[in-house]
Formats: structure tokens, sequence, C-alpha cells
């Protein structure tokens, strides 16, 4: 009893003595991967104000408030997903401006994503109906891009019609809102002509944002070839790339050469799985023969939740099995998606960015992952998260690594509440961090 | 027409002797199935929608799709008695808006397929939430009604307005509803009257239907005891059962008596997790002593679900790290949950009943589980969810053991 009351009182002179120490937080022990300033190494991160304070090996305790211990684990840049569909909650059915999309929340924090974009589910006429319902209300950072149509995805002939696709109108809705409009998107578009993807191009040529393709129907009349070595710019993004329409090989097996064409032009191509539009058979081919992704994103909605996109890092994983390194799955999934999306302020760790951060494992064992036609590929790593910091503050913990113990937490609040305070503070030093990944 | 008939039965006849008599099979797995008293290895066998046979050594030849289950856990797909998913109205700060969730998300994943949103509407918003959730999602939404007519519109002030308390009106929305109100819900009560507990299994009493209880402020005025002794009828239930507040333990560090009483008077306690209402200060000791949850759920919402209860395993596993078996954990949150909430139809993997089922994994390592004031207990054992099947059909595929080798599923070999 008496060495418990010790150690309490140790602890507590710990937290005390740190009260006025420089960092909120120390992520301590942990691997670096943060492609933007080429670290790759182990080194602690230390946070402070919700911002990035300091990166450096062996980084001292005692300047930390709370510290965590992260040895074992990837610290990387808060991961984040160019592809989702979050505009829920209107009672529209069948839409992805309502009940296809789902609410971000309770699927980013928990896979290491801190910044969402929508990609096309609201155009410039409901923009501010979308920002207003999901936008302002969610912890998740949520971008958009615009639909060129102007009522966005609000399915069926709705997404066809070529009166609602004005570049104009959907520029000025961009240039209103920059920074959260980040760019322009054209979706699900069938007819044989070029109009949904020539006026997208055009509103982003308008609003001087990038524009995201997802090609529709595949119609002989519009070859896909043209539309990645022609008609997007410079820095355009083909969201879908591993979906079974694209021409991928030749008659035999060989990577179509206009493929890098495109990517040499500036041409972005981006994972969006989705509840149809990632094929192993495309995917595995493509990637052995160098053909890897710019940019890995879920393409979230309620179909592929469930089915085999599951979350962002299962998706990052199943890019992970083909042999793609660690560092630059995690350079996909971080400054080069906030690079196409222009906002360089995200996507990494350096010192006074937001501390969005994202705590990976990487577990072994014996996984499955399955494409959108229900085929398998069996690996042996899953990237898991394991916490997930937005803006200096825990929005995920899957082990509480930043909890302390209960029986020291109930000691403490009672010590607490003898002083005629309410609970004491936050986890103290040299507490956190006994635990170690989930593992099958 | 008849000879046409005769004939096609003719025809028919060989190809039904050998005819896989089976749409799916779930070979090899260990089978936890408490209102059956099963805890052994065995086959499941599904066809269509319903459990078709459960037994040992069921040939794959039977059927048309054999799922290799073994070193796993089979049960009864999950069932959460306290959820809040009435979502998508553009409510801000309430549980008839942006608090809920909608529940697809959420619940397959952990080996769910029915959840119970427990008095996020009240009679008058009930037919919307029907609307807006429970008709358009898969998961199977069943509902308490909350005794304020309004239901979770605003704790400040619209839950607390006891004018809009009305049993009649409840109780008569209930019984519109039969196959989807399963209860009455009091909740987030701040007053010192007992008039919403009261009204509430006023409405129970109408309806025919139980009554679960979140006991709002504990006051000096309406104490803990006297409600789960006095106010509450048999087979009602108190919903978070290790809550900070419920008083637990005496001086002497013993339970207090009148736990067990209560639960011999029929009173059910369910662990209702939430975003504040589970505390290892009272968990440890309770369950260590012997007072178990009857049922476990996750009070999900939007406060609950990236803090310490995570989700329905996740809350199982905590259970379970107390020492708790994992038949019993299972019991828990299927068979024990469904007699409560009155759907026994549901809840157990009984041949003919509907094939809602939960494959399971335990994890063995270091794990930490967190409760509402942020303290650890550090678990070697973790529940996961490896496949979850509603209605028959595969609704989670963790780790693709439905799927098939892309090379062979693409035509490639």
């Amino acid at each position: 009893m008496k060495t418990i009351h010790l150690v309490i009182s140790l602890l507590l002179a710990a937290t005390a003595l740190s009260a006025d120490a420089p960092y909120e937080l120390l992520l301590k022990g942990g691997h670096v991967l943060d492609p933007k300033n080429n670290l790759n190494a182990v080194m602690d991160v230390a946070i402070n104000d919700g911002k990035i304070a300091r990166v450096a090996p062996a980084i001292d305790p005692i300047e930390a408030r709370q510290v965590v211990d992260v040895s074992g684990f990837y610290v990387t840049p808060g991961l984040i997903d160019i592809h989702v569909h979050v505009y829920a909650g209107t009672g529209m059915r069948g839409a992805y401006s309502g009940d296809n999309s789902v609410y971000p929340d309770g699927h980013t924090f928990r896979s290491g994503v801190t910044t969402v974009v929508d990609v096309g589910s609201s155009g410039w006429r409901n923009f501010e109906d979308f920002k207003d319902r999901v936008i302002d209300r969610q912890r998740t950072r949520v971008l958009a891009m615009l639909n060129i149509v102007g009522h966005g995805m609000g399915g069926g002939a709705i997404e066809q019609n070529n009166d609602d696709m004005d570049a104009k109108a959907t520029a000025d809705m961009a240039k209103k809102h920059p920074g959260t409009i980040v760019g322009v998107k054209t979706a699900h578009y069938r007819a044989p002509d070029w109009i949904a993807v020539d006026r997208a191009v055009e509103a982003g040529t308008m609003a001087d944002i990038p524009v995201m393709v997802d090609f529709g129907s595949f119609t002989a009349e519009r070859p896909f070839e043209e539309l990645v070595t022609k008609r997007l710019r410079p820095g355009d993004m083909y969201t879908h790339m591993y979906l079974g329409s694209v021409p991928m090989l030749d008659a035999n097996g060989k990577l179509r050469p206009y493929l890098h064409e495109a990517r040499k032009r500036g041409v972005k191509f981006d994972v969006g799985h989705g509840g149809g539009s990632f094929l192993w058979k495309q995917a595995i081919p493509a990637i052995q023969q160098g053909w890897i992704p710019d940019s890995i994103s879920t393409d979230l909605h309620i179909t592929s939740m469930n089915a085999g996109m599951k979350d962002m890092t299962n998706v990052m994983s199943k890019i992970l099995s083909q042999g793609v390194s660690i560092y630059d799955v995690v350079k996909m999934s971080t400054w080069h998606p906030a690079q196409q999306i222009k906002r360089p302020e995200f996507g990494h760790l350096s010192v006074g960015a937001v501390a969005d951060v994202a705590v990976l494992g990487i577990e072994r064992g014996d996984f499955g992952f399955i494409d959108v036609r229900n085929g398998l590929f069996k690996g042996n790593q899953k990237i898991v998260a394991e916490m997930t910091l937005q803006e200096g503050r825990i929005a995920w913990d899957l082990n509480a690594r930043a909890a302390q113990d209960w029986m020291i937490s109930y000691r403490e609040q009672q010590r607490a509440r003898g002083r005629g305070r309410r609970g004491a503070a936050g986890a103290g030093r040299g507490t956190a961090g006994s635990t170690i990944p989930r593992r099958p | 027409m008849r000879l046409s008939t005769l004939l096609l039965g003719v025809l028919l006849l060989p190809a039904a002797l050998t005819a896989q008599t089976y749409d799916l099979l779930l070979k090899g797995g260990h089978v936890l199935d408490p209102r059956n008293g099963i805890n052994a290895p065995m086959d499941v066998a599904i066809s269509g929608n319903r459990i078709a046979r459960v037994a040992e050594n069921i040939a794959p030849t039977e059927a048309k799709q054999t799922v290799d289950v073994s070193g796993l856990y089979v049960t009864s797909g999950l069932v959460d008695i306290h959820v809040h998913v009435y979502t998508g109205t553009g409510n801000k700060n309430s549980y008839t808006g942006d608090r809920s969730v909608y529940p697809d998300g959420f619940t397959f994943r952990s080996g769910v397929t029915t959840v119970v949103d427990a008095g996020s509407s009240g009679w008058t918003n009930f037919p919307d939430f029907k609307d807006k959730v429970i008709d358009i999602s898969k998961t199977r939404v069943l509902a308490l009604l909350n005794i304020v007519g309004k239901g979770m519109a605003g704790a400040e002030k619209i839950e607390q307005d006891m004018s809009d308390m009305d049993p009649k009106a409840t109780a008569k929305r209930a019984k519109e509803y039969p196959d989807t109100v399963v209860g009455i819900k009091s909740a987030h009560f701040a007053g010192p009257e007992w008039a919403s507990v009261d009204n509430a299994v006023q409405a129970g009493k109408l309806a025919d239907l139980p009554v679960m209880i979140d006991f709002g402020n504990f006051h000096e005025a309406r104490p803990f005891q006297e409600l789960v002794l006095d106010h509450l009828r048999p087979g009602d239930i108190y919903t978070h059962g290790y809550k900070v507040q419920v008083p637990y333990i005496g001086e002497d560090g013993k339970l207090l008596p009148y736990l067990a009483q209560a639960r011999h008077r029929g009173i059910k306690f369910d662990v209702g997790h939430g975003g504040g209402s589970f505390s290892w200060k009272n968990a440890v000791p309770a369950i260590r002593q012997g007072f178990w949850p009857d049922s476990i759920s996750t009070d999900l919402h939007i406060g609950s679900m990236n803090a310490g209860m995570k989700d329905m395993t996740n809350v199982m596993s905590k259970i379970l790290s107390q020492g708790v078996p994992l038949y019993d954990v299972v019991k828990m949150s299927t068979w024990n949950p469904a007699q409560q909430i009155k759907r026994t139809e549901l809840g157990h993997l009984s041949e003919g009943a509907v094939a809602d089922v939960a494959v399971l994994r335990l994890d063995h390592g270091r794990f930490g589980l967190v409760d509402a004031q942020r303290a650890r207990v550090t678990a070697t054992k973790l529940i996961v969810c490896e496949m979850t099947l509603r209605d028959g059909q595969v609704a989670w595929d963790l780790n693709g053991r439905t799927a098939t080798d892309y090379r062979q599923a693409h035509g490639l070999m």
C-alpha cells in the first residue's frame, strides 16, 4: 500500500513538474514517415497549441506535459482521403446527395484519416446546403470538389443533364469558398460526347483548381486514352485507376504506353476504390509493371464501406500487399493528395504545421483482401490506425495509449476531489504505452 | 397441364436428390448458441434467409458454398439494444439529429445485425424516424419510444417538459408499430420528480412493453434504489449499468444488497456504455463480485463511437476482460437482449430462425480498454468480428472468407 502511494506521489510530482513544459504532447519512440520532409527514421514528435512543435530524435520527456509511447509504430501526417461521399442527411434516396453518402466522423479517425474530400456529391446549387449540414458540423476536415452538374449527384437523369453543367456558375461558387472547394468533379456520365469532361475542365480553368474525373460509361466515341493524354490538364486527376474498364494491358499483358505518357503530362492517377472500381486483375499486373498510384483514396459510401473497400487503412494495405513500400504508401495518402488538391499546408509534419497525425501499426499475419468482384488476394501485412490526432487533440486511441491505468486514475481522482477539483486532467508521464498492437 | 406438371416433377426428381440442399455452410466453427445450450464445434447450414441445420460434420457436398470458419466462434447476429440512429434531420446537438449516426457503418463490422434505438424519437416523430432511417437501413432497426413526445430533441428544455410525457399517446403509437416498437424509454430527466419514470412505466403497461431507464440526474429526492426496487416492473431495464453515479459498493467494500434484490425482482441491468456511462471503478468490483450485466449494449452515438466505447465487440471485450466467459458474453449480446425486448425469434441459431449470424475471432495479446473517465484496463483478449450474415446474406467479411482467389474469380486460371 505504501509503495502504491509512493508511486502515485511520484507520478503526480512528475505531472506537476512538467506543468509548464513547452509541449502539450510528446509522441515518443515512433518511426516517423514524413515524405514531404524526407523523414524515414525513428524520431519523437512534439505537439503544442495544435501545431507540430518539433520533430527530432530523443526529445526529453520532461519537456512535455503528456508523453505517449508509440515505439513500434509509424508516426505519419494525418491521412488525406481525396475521394469520399459524405453529403448525407438530405433524405434523398438512392443518391450520393443523400442516402448513399455517410457522415465522415465514424469512418475517418478510426482509420487515421483527418481530411477528406467529398468529390462531387454536391454541385454549385446545393454545395452551401452540404456545407451547412455536414462540412460545418463534422470534426473531420471536410473539403469538396463541386460536381459540374449543378444539382450534384442527385441520381439518374439529373446527372446526365447537359443544361445543368454550367462552368461559370461552378467556378463562381468555387471562388466563393476558396480552400474548402478544392476542385471540380465529373462523374457517372453516360453519353458518348465530351460535354461533362470539357465543362468540368472549363470550370477548373476559370477557378484555377484541378478536376477529378470518374469517366462514367466507357464508350468508343470518347476513348479513355484521349481523356488522359489530351482532354485533361496537367494536375487533373483520374480516379478509379484500377477500374475494370480502364484499358491497362495490351494483348501481351504489357502496360499500355499511353499511361506513362499521361503521367508524364502531369495527369494524376488516384485509386478511388469504391464499391465497383478496384480489380486485382488490373491492379496486380499494373503495379508489378510500375504503374503505382499517385494517390490512395477510398470512395467511401454506403456500399463500399462494408464490402472490399472497408476503410482507408484497408485500401492502403492492398497497395502495400503488392510490394509498394510503407513510405510510398504513406506518401500516396498524405503529401501527394495534399499537393493534388493544392493544400500544401497539409500532409506533412513540418514544424508549425497543423498537428494532424496518424499513428499506424503494421500487423503481421494472414489477411484476405477482396476486390469489387469478390476476388481474393491474400496478404501478410495490414495497416491499422493506433491513434489519430486532429489539430493536436486525440480523436482516436485504439488501445488507450494516452490513458492511465484505472487504479491510478481513480486514486488521483479521489485525491483531486478531496482538493475540491473535478478530476485530474490528462494522463501522467510514464504511465502510457504499456500496450502492444492488436494482432490476430 | 396435369401431365406436364407430373412430367416436370419426374424430370426434377433426380436433380433434387443430388442437389445441394444448403446455400451456405459455415464449416468447422465453434458454435455459441445460449438459447439452445450449444457450446461446441458444429457446422451451421443456411438455406435462403434461414438457419437450416446446426450439427456436427455437415458434408460440404450438401452446400452450394462452404466457408471455412475453423478457429472462429459462430454466434447468432449480435443484438445491441441501446443505440442512437435517428439522424439526417438537420437538428443540431440532439439525438433526433446530429448526435445520432446511421447504423449500417457501425453494426455489421462488429457482428451486430439488430439494434434498438433507445428513445431518440418519441410518439410524435417516430414515423419520421422510421421513414428516414429504419426503412432504408440494412441493419434491423427496432425502437424504444421516448416518453417525451418529441423524443431526444434537446436535453435542456424539450426533454424536461413534463406536459409532453403522454403515456396514452405513446402507447397508442407503440401499438401502431408492433413489429418495430419494442419498448418505452425515459432519459436525461433532470428534475427531482418521478414523472418521467412513472409515465414511461404507465405507457409500458398500456402497450404491454418493457421500459428502459436512463436515470438522468441522480437526486437524493429520487434514489436509484427506489427506481429499481419500487418504480420499475419485472422485465424493465436499467441501462448505463456501470455508470459512476450508480451506488455499487458499500463501506465494507461489498456489493450493496439492493442490487441483488432488484435483480431478483426481475429488473434487467444493461451496459449502455456510451460516452459517459461506463466506469471501471464500478464495473471491475461489481463483476468480480458476481454482478454481471444482463445485456451488453453500446449506446452508440457521435460522442461514444470514437472514444472508449468504439463498437459492440469492444464493449463485449471489456466484460470478457473481467473474467466473464465468452459463452456468457455472447448470451448477454444475443439471447438475453432478444428476450428483454420480447423478440424471441431473434438471438439464436435454432433451425428455422432468420439467418443473422456473427463469426467472431478471439485475438490474444495486450489490449487497452478505456472507460468514460479515460482510465484503462489492459486486457489479454479481444473479440473481433470476422464475418456477419444478415438475413442469410454476407454483410461483412473482414478477410474475404467467402471470396474466391482473384485469378479464379476473373478467369485467369
